[in-house]
């Protein structure tokens, strides 16, 4: 132990220094929304865990506010054929055990992925295009793919790389072939969060994990690039929102995650704090069904489907008021959506271009009379009621915009996990739900929403209303395997029209992520809705 | 749950009248069909069945009463519970008449009227909402009525089915004795180890929301008690002499059951319904406040509680507040006249 008169000096040195320099600019506390289920960077590909890594395991390629690409431990790339991609790797980049990162170390993590035990959902979506690699010296990475596959700098942005040396590994000896590398050495998830294994190159080592009480980070000093401003961030999951906002006001943390709207008037008055707000890539929607004949909760109809009209999936959609739930309900926090990504990412139209539905209740009107529903019939939407920012809420306020062009709605709310296992059963005819596009880019959502459902292809994957234009698929397939930029973002924009201008389903608004946090800090709000502790940083 | 001691002198004598014994259970058949009707999907909206219903209650009342006004009107505490419930179901009865809006009907809703302070009016000024609104612009005055009836309703028919069920475990297992008894009564003791609000809880994850669900998770949770209370009260009136003369006579067992035994188990079933059915409504708004009971469109009162509870910080009080209030008068004034019940009813303070 150190000894007392050590300790005393330390003391009081730290008492003259305190004037100099803020013992809060040293130490960070963050209170989040939502806590990692592991510390092992390829264990459980979710939005907390993917946050978590981001401090301590970097990917080839970062992103930035808006979720645009650019160079981390890649710094540069660029295809070189149909087939493959060039990553050119950085040179001084080491672990923080001191073993020397290179493109080897790339390929053990892309063998580690698939086979990570008990995940319960695998990084694999974005390793499952890569089919070779080839190392002309060891840091210059060619990945080989299937045909033409544009997404791949944008996948190696998701996983963090682990070493292979430190794993007792010769990573020149690996021979990888997408089915598995053989029989290598990987660490166990129990060592990640035991900290053993966390080697990564990132900003920050890991301290210590613990479950439902926090996670501590410490500066890494031999950060190869601009060192953290933190010595020590403490990660405090603080999962009810009373009590997160509490702890801020309290001064208990320096920042919190997704403060709840209704607190945000209070938390801007006060001068002592800063809240900061961002667009994210999360769109909140409803999705029709378009399949079932009878749908299951639909009345009225004589046993017809009247959503597979589209005059009766128009007038629903220009039935919302989308200017009124954000004003009232989103309390201005949100913003209302016309497409599945908000302007200013990759694929989505230019402000302006695809303006969300305008509101006009007697044309709603009309159209159901015109599609042969002059009273209306009878629906029930389904909505989580603890998944999104006010989820319940939102869809109460369209089921009374819908009720009033005639349409009778229900509301089955339901806790989120019940709710996504019967929307997976197409137990709804209409559901509320968000998508977050994780890629950045309009290929996601439509590849997801509304591609039609093909599960050997990945395609509609959370198509639960199985929406189906064999047009739109053609153009999104296209622009799938479109390398050139911006012939792809053009592509994506027509297939994004042609969906919604078929109503295939009504884009309502996109969340706004808010920060809280003391007025010493600042923080720039992420379309990834991330927090990441290394871009915290001492107001101006 | 206290036990009520057994009468000591058989009330049977005490005969209260040719008019009351048509009345009562006149009255007793029109609370129950009417109440039964009104839950069976007729509209909520007929008069005269909600008139019906007021009356049965009041006759009930009043029977129950009979002979004994003096002894349960014995201080200003029993005058105002007796007065405010009066006035509290008189509102959840005739909610659709004295309510402003209603607030289950969507049509009449707008969120261009959320989160409005008390004393605000409507855009266009034809409505002033006393007590304000909550964030779906539901006038919260409105809410309270419609939610005081759902959540009284909602009470009452799950006591009155949980207690004949339990009345008939109770009986049958007292009448029965020997391994039947045992059987049912360690079903009983097992039911009662949960918490009820734990085993609500649980069925109504497994049920999800609505009305009728909810009353079938308030009965399963509720009838153990009563049949735990029938079963000790028949046991020591089966011992006794007027039972022993009634089967010396040779009267067949139905008939001691229902016209001997039955009767003289009364009195502290309806002690423990009155108690219950405060509980039970306590019970239903902690199930609606934590997300899993009534549907979010029909709030009762402690769904609206629920649903301003996220604005308490902002200073948005009104929303939880006044249906808190609400829910605090209607669950201390049952508690109260059930007190007063208990006192004029138990034979032992007689003496």
């Amino acid at each position: 132990m150190t000894p007392p008169v050590l300790r005393g000096v330390a003391v009081v040195a730290l008492a003259i220094s305190l004037p100099v320099v803020p013992l809060s600019a040293q130490t960070l506390r963050i209170g989040l929304a939502s806590e990692a289920s592991s510390a092992d960077p390829h264990f459980h590909n979710l939005g907390p865990n993917n946050q978590l890594r981001r401090s301590v395991f970097e990917s080839l390629v970062d992103n930035d506010e808006a979720q645009q690409l650019s160079p981390l431990l890649a710094e540069s790339w660029e295809p070189i054929d149909e087939n493959r991609w060039q990553f050119n790797l950085r040179t001084d980049v080491k672990f923080s055990d001191g073993s020397p990162f290179d493109a080897y170390d790339v390929i053990y993590t892309v063998c580690r992925i698939p086979g990570v035990p008990d995940s319960p959902s695998l990084l694999t979506t974005y390793t499952k295009a890569i089919m070779d690699f080839e190392v002309p010296d060891p840091h210059t990475l060619i990945v080989h793919t299937d045909g033409p596959y544009p997404l791949l700098p944008t996948e190696f942005s998701t996983f963090g790389i682990i070493s292979a040396k430190a794993n007792g590994v010769d990573g020149a000896a690996i021979d990888f072939s997408p089915d598995g590398c053989g029989d290598l050495n990987y660490p166990a998830t129990q060592a990640f969060n035991d900290t053993s294994a966390a080697i990564g190159t990132g900003p920050f080592l890991m301290e210590s994990y613990r479950r439902g009480e926090s996670v501590v980070l410490v500066r890494n000093p031999d950060y190869w690039g601009e060192p953290a401003a933190w010595e020590r961030v403490t990660l405090l999951p603080l999962t009810s929102a009373g009590p997160r906002v509490a702890a801020l006001i309290a001064g208990d943390v320096d920042l919190v995650e997704n403060p709840p709207l209704q607190d945000l008037d209070r938390l801007n008055a006060d001068s002592t704090l800063r809240v900061v707000q961002g667009i994210s890539n999360r769109v909140i929607y409803i999705h029709l069904d378009h399949e079932l004949v009878p749908s299951p909760m639909i009345r009225n109809t004589d046993g017809v489907n009247p959503l597979q009209d589209i005059r009766v999936r128009e007038a629903l959609s220009i039935a919302i008021n989308r200017d009124a739930i954000v004003a009232r309900i989103m309390g201005g926090v949100a913003v209302a959506a016309g497409e599945l990504l908000p302007p200013g990412m990759f694929g989505a139209h230019e402000e302006g271009d695809l303006p969300p539905n305008a509101f006009d209740a007697d044309r709603a009107k009309a159209l159901l009379a015109e599609a042969g529903y002059p009273n209306g019939f009878g629906i029930t939407l389904g909505t989580p009621n603890d998944r999104y920012i006010n989820d319940a809420q939102v869809s109460q306020a369209v089921a009374q915009m819908w009720t009033q062009i005639g349409v009778e709605t229900d509301i089955d709310a339901s806790t989120a996990s019940t709710f996504f296992s019967r929307r997976n059963a197409q137990e709804f005819s209409a559901y509320l739900a968000g998508w977050g596009a994780g890629t950045g880019e309009m290929s996601s959502p439509l590849k997801a929403l509304l591609a039609t459902f093909d599960r050997d292809r990945g395609f509609g994957g959370t198509n639960a209303g199985r929406y189906s234009n064999p047009a739109m698929d053609d153009v999104l397939t296209e622009a799938l395997r479109t390398v050139d930029d911006d012939a792809r973002q053009e592509l994506l924009r027509k297939a994004s029209r042609m969906a919604m201008e078929d109503f295939a389903i009504i884009p309502l608004h996109y969340e706004v992520s808010p920060w809280a946090m003391k007025a010493t800090i600042d923080y720039t709000p992420r379309a990834d809705q991330y927090t990441l502790p290394y871009r915290v940083r001492a107001a101006q | 749950m206290s036990m009520t001691a057994p009468p000591a002198p058989a009330p049977i004598s005490n005969d209260p009248g040719r008019a009351w014994r048509i009345a009562r259970p006149l009255a007793g058949i029109a609370v129950f069909g009417s109440l039964a009707l009104l839950f069976g999907g007729v509209d909520v909206g007929v008069f005269a069945l909600r008139v019906v219903l007021l009356v049965g209650l009041v006759v009930l009342a009043a029977a129950l009463l009979q002979g004994k006004t003096r002894k349960f009107f014995s201080g200003p505490a029993a005058y105002m519970a007796t007065f405010s419930l009066f006035v509290l179901v008189v509102l959840a009865i005739f909610a659709t008449e004295i309510s402003p809006q209603n607030p289950y009907d969507l049509r009449q809703l707008s969120i261009m009227d959320g989160r409005l302070p008390p004393g605000s009016t409507t855009f266009d000024g034809s409505m002033t909402f006393h007590l304000g609104t909550d964030e779906q612009g539901r006038d919260i005055l409105s809410g309270i009525l419609y939610g005081l009836r759902i959540s009284l309703s909602v009470s009452i028919i799950a006591t009155l089915i949980a207690m004949l069920i339990g009345v008939v475990v109770g009986i049958y297992a007292a009448w029965a004795g020997g391994r039947i008894e045992a059987v049912l009564m360690r079903i009983v003791d097992f039911q009662l180890s949960f918490p009820s609000i734990l085993v609500a809880l649980m069925l109504m994850a497994a049920f999800g929301r609505g009305l009728d669900k909810i009353v079938i998770a308030l009965i399963i949770v509720q009838w153990a008690y009563y049949a735990r209370t029938v079963r000790g009260t028949a046991l020591s009136e089966t011992r006794k002499e007027y039972i022993d003369a009634a089967r010396g006579l040779g009267l067949p067992s139905w008939r001691i059951i229902f016209r001997h035994l039955l009767p003289n188990c009364v009195p502290p079933l309806i002690v423990i319904s009155t108690v219950q059915v405060a509980n039970t409504i306590v019970l239903e708004s902690s199930l609606s406040f934590l997300g899993v009971g009534v549907p979010i469109t029909q709030p009762s009162l402690g769904l609206l509680i629920a649903n301003g509870y996220g604005y308490m910080l902002s200073g948005q009080y009104w929303m939880s507040m006044y249906p808190g209030l609400a829910l605090l008068a209607i669950v201390a004034s049952i508690n109260l006249v059930g007190d007063r019940l208990r006192d004029t009813l138990n034979p032992r303070l007689t003496r």
